[in-house]
C-alpha cells in the first residue's frame, strides 16, 4: 500500500537578482528583477508503507525541497502530493500528527530540559494522552537506550546522545512516517552504526516508514533497500539498492603489488587508474576482459599481492549525480 | 489549550536560569526613573500641585507603571527572533508542528517575560512607595480589574509585535517598523499621560495602541474608575480582535510565500 504519493510535482522559486554596487542596490529597490528557479521539476515517485527509502542527490537537487512540501513546510508550484491520504499543502496540522520529522543539523529539543520533560513536552504538543505519554517514554526509553541520560539536561549530551533523544522525540505520537534529513552527520563511526541499527530496529519493531535524506554513502547501503537519486530538480535514478549495486558489479577493481615493473597498456575492458613503482591499480571491465586475461598479462610469477574489489557505492553514487560514466576516484 | 499551557510553563521552567540576566536589566530602568523623579520634582518644585489632573505622585506612579510594563516586556523573541526565524527559514521547524505558531510564540513570550514582569512590578512598588509614597485612594479590590487590563495590554502589544515582525515575509527586514513602533510607545506612551498633550491631540492618541498597552492599565491603577475601567476594557477587545485578524491575515499569506533553501 502506498503512504506517499507524488505526481508531477513543481516547485518554482523567484529569486531577486541584483547587479553588483551601490548602484545596483538602488536599481534593486527602485526596480527589482527577478529570475525563476525550478528547484523541484515534474517529479513522481510512490513510497510503501514500512518501507525505508533513500531519497539523495548533490547539494541543491531539490532533495530539501521536496522534503518540506511532502511535510507541508513548502506549498507546491504544481502537481499533486498525498501523505498518508493527506494533502499536505491543504491539511497541513492533521499530517503533523501522522508524520515525524528529524532533522540532523537542526535541533528541536530544548535544550534546558531533559529529555524526559521534552519527551513529556512533545507528548503534549501532540496531544497524547497523559498515561500513554508514561508508556511511550517507557517503551522508547528501552529501545533507544536512554536510560543513563534520561535526566540529563539536553545541553550537558553528547551529539551521538542527543540524537537519539531527537529521534525518540520525533516518535512519540507514534507516527506513520519519519523523515530523517541527514541524521548521522558529525556522528563518530561507532555511534553513526548504533544509530542506523536503531533506525533499523524501529523499522522492524514499530513498522514506520522511513523517508531518509544523508551524504553519508553507510547510512543508505546499510539502510535503505530502494533509492531514489534527485538532481536539479528531477529524478534521475528510482531504484533498488541491489540493483543499483548489481548494474555495476561487472566492473571490478584489482590493485597488484608486483616483484619488478610490468608494462601494460589500456585497452579495450582495461583502464589503468594509478600506477606508481611496482604497483597497480586497474579498473576490469569484467563483460570485455576477464580477469584470469589480466593476471596472465601481469605474469603470474610476478605477483606479490592482490586485491579485486567492487566499485565502492560513493564513487557509483558521485558518478550518477555527474550523470557520467562511472569513474574510479 | 492545555498544549499552549505545557510551552508557557516550560518556557518559564527555562527562563529560571537567566535571572542574573534579569537584575541586569534593572540598571537601566534605575536610570530612567532617577531622571524622571528629578524631572519632574523639579517641574512641581514651584507651588503647582495638579498638572493637567496629575498630582506629582500621580504622575510619578504613571511614568513608573508605564516603564516597569514597557521594560517587564520587551523580549528579543517578538522583535528579532521571529524575523530571524522568516529569514533563515528557521521558521519551517516550527510549522510543522501540531499547533498555531502565532499562539505559540504568544505562550513562549509569556514564559519568558512572567518572572521578568513580576520582578519589575515588585521593585517599581519599592521605588514608588519609598521616594513618593503609596498611591492615594488605591482599593485593593480593584486588583482583579487592573490585572486583567495588564494581562489583556502585555497580549496586545505581543501580537502587534508579531504583525510587525511578520512583515519580514515580504520584505527584508523589519526593524525599521519595530523602531518606529518603540519610540511611539517608549516616547507618546509611557514618559507623559495623555491628558499633557494638546486637546487635539489626545483623540488620535487613544486610537493608537498607547491607550490599551500603556496608557491604560497606568491609568487604572493611579485612578481607577468602572467607567474608565470599562472604556479600556472594551478598546482591549476590539483591538485584541483586530489584531489577531491583522496577525491570521498576514500569516496565513505570508506563509505560502515563504523560501526555505537547502538542509
Amino acid at each position: 500500500m502506498s503512504i506517499i504519493e507524488v505526481k508531477n510535482l513543481n516547485k518554482k522559486f523567484k529569486i531577486k537578482e541584483k547587479e553588483k554596487g551601490i548602484r545596483g542596490s538602488i536599481k534593486s529597490i527602485i526596480k527589482p528583477e527577478y529570475r525563476t528557479v525550478s528547484a523541484v521539476n515534474d517529479i513522481s515517485f510512490t513510497v510503501q508503507q514500512g518501507e525505508i527509502l533513500a531519497f539523495i542527490g548533490p547539494n541543491g537537487a531539490g532533495k530539501s525541497t521536496t522534503i518540506k512540501m511532502l511535510t507541508g513546510i513548502l506549498y507546491p508550484s504544481g502537481g499533486e502530493i498525498m501523505v498518508n491520504g493527506i494533502n499536505p499543502s491543504k491539511e497541513r496540522k492533521k499530517l503533523a500528527y501522522k508524520i515525524g520529522t528529524v532533522f540532523g543539523q537542526k535541533e528541536q529539543l530544548w535544550t534546558h530540559l531533559t529529555p524526559y520533560d521534552n519527551f513529556k513536552f512533545f507528548g503534549a504538543i501532540y496531544d497524547v494522552p497523559d498515561n500513554e505519554i508514561e508508556n511511550r517514554i517507557q517503551e522508547l526509553k528501552e529501545t533507544f537506550e536512554l536510560q543513563e541520560f534520561i535526566n540529563t539536561p539536553v545541553r550537558n549530551l553528547s551529539l551521538g546522545q542527543r540524537i537519539r533523544c531527537e529521534i525518540v522525540a520525533s516518535l512519540i505520537h507514534k507516527p506513520e512516517i519519519l523523515f530523517l534529513d541527514e541524521p548521522t552527520i558529525g556522528l563518530d563511526p561507532v555511534v553513526k552504526e548504533n544509530i542506523r541499527k536503531l533506525i533499523k530496529k524501529m523499522n522492524k519493531e514499530l513498522g514506520t516508514t522511513i523517508f531518509l535524506t544523508s551524504h553519508d554513502v553507510g547510512d543508505i547501503e546499510k539502510l535503505c533497500k530502494r533509492v531514489i537519486i534527485v538532481n536539479k530538480g528531477k529524478i534521475i535514478m528510482d531504484d533498488t539498492m541491489s540493483n543499483l549495486k548489481y548494474h555495476y558489479l561487472d566492473r571490478k577493481i584489482v590493485e597488484v603489488k608486483l616483484k619488478e615493473k610490468v608494462a601494460l597498456n589500456n585497452e579495450e575492458g582495461i583502464n589503468i587508474i594509478k600506477e606508481k613503482a611496482n604497483g597497480l591499480k586497474i579498473e576490469i571491465d569484467s563483460k570485455k576482459k576477464t580477469i584470469a586475461d589480466v593476471i596472465k598479462m601481469l605474469d603470474t610469477d610476478k605477483i606479490i599481492d592482490m586485491n579485486i574489489s567492487n566499485i565502492p557505492l560513493e564513487d557509483i553514487i558521485t558518478s550518477i549525480y555527474k550523470g557520467a560514466k562511472v569513474e574510479v576516484f | 489549550m492545555k498544549k499552549y499551557l505545557y510551552i508557557y510553563k516550560a518556557t518559564l521552567v527555562e527562563n529560571l536560569n537567566y535571572i542574573t540576566n534579569i537584575l541586569l536589566g534593572f540598571i537601566n530602568f534605575f536610570v530612567m526613573m532617577f531622571v524622571f523623579l528629578n524631572l519632574w520634582e523639579y517641574i512641581y518644585s514651584d507651588n503647582t500641585q495638579v498638572i493637567n489632573g496629575y498630582t506629582m505622585q500621580q504622575m510619578i506612579w504613571y511614568v513608573l507603571i508605564t516603564e516597569v510594563l514597557w521594560f517587564g516586556s520587551r523580549n528579543k523573541i517578538l522583535t528579532q527572533e521571529i524575523s530571524q526565524d522568516i529569514k533563515t527559514g528557521n521558521i519551517a521547524y516550527n510549522i510543522n508542528k501540531p499547533y498555531n505558531y502565532v499562539l505559540y510564540i504568544v505562550s513562549k513570550h509569556l514564559g519568558e517575560i512572567t518572572i521578568k514582569l513580576i520582578m519589575f512590578i515588585m521593585v517599581g512598588i519599592i521605588i514608588g512607595v519609598s521616594f513618593v509614597g503609596p498611591i492615594q485612594n488605591f482599593n485593593i479590590m480593584n486588583v482583579p480589574f487592573i490585572l486583567l487590563t495588564v494581562i489583556f495590554g502585555v497580549i496586545i502589544n505581543s501580537i502587534l509585535r508579531i504583525a510587525i515582525s511578520i512583515i519580514s515575509f515580504w520584505i527584508e527586514d523589519s526593524t525599521p517598523f519595530h523602531w518606529v513602533y518603540d519610540k511611539m510607545i517608549l516616547v507618546i506612551g509611557t514618559l507623559f499621560p495623555i491628558e499633557m498633550f494638546p486637546e487635539f491631540i489626545r483623540p488620535i492618541i487613544k486610537c493608537t495602541p498607547i491607550f490599551v498597552v500603556t496608557y491604560g492599565p497606568a491609568k487604572l491603577i493611579i485612578d481607577f474608575s468602572m467607567k474608565s475601567f470599562m472604556n479600556i476594557f472594551i478598546a482591549q477587545i476590539l483591538y485584541l480582535v483586530i489584531s489577531i485578524s491583522i496577525v491570521s491575515i498576514l500569516y496565513n499569506k505570508g506563509v505560502k510565500k515563504l523560501n526555505v533553501n537547502g538542509g
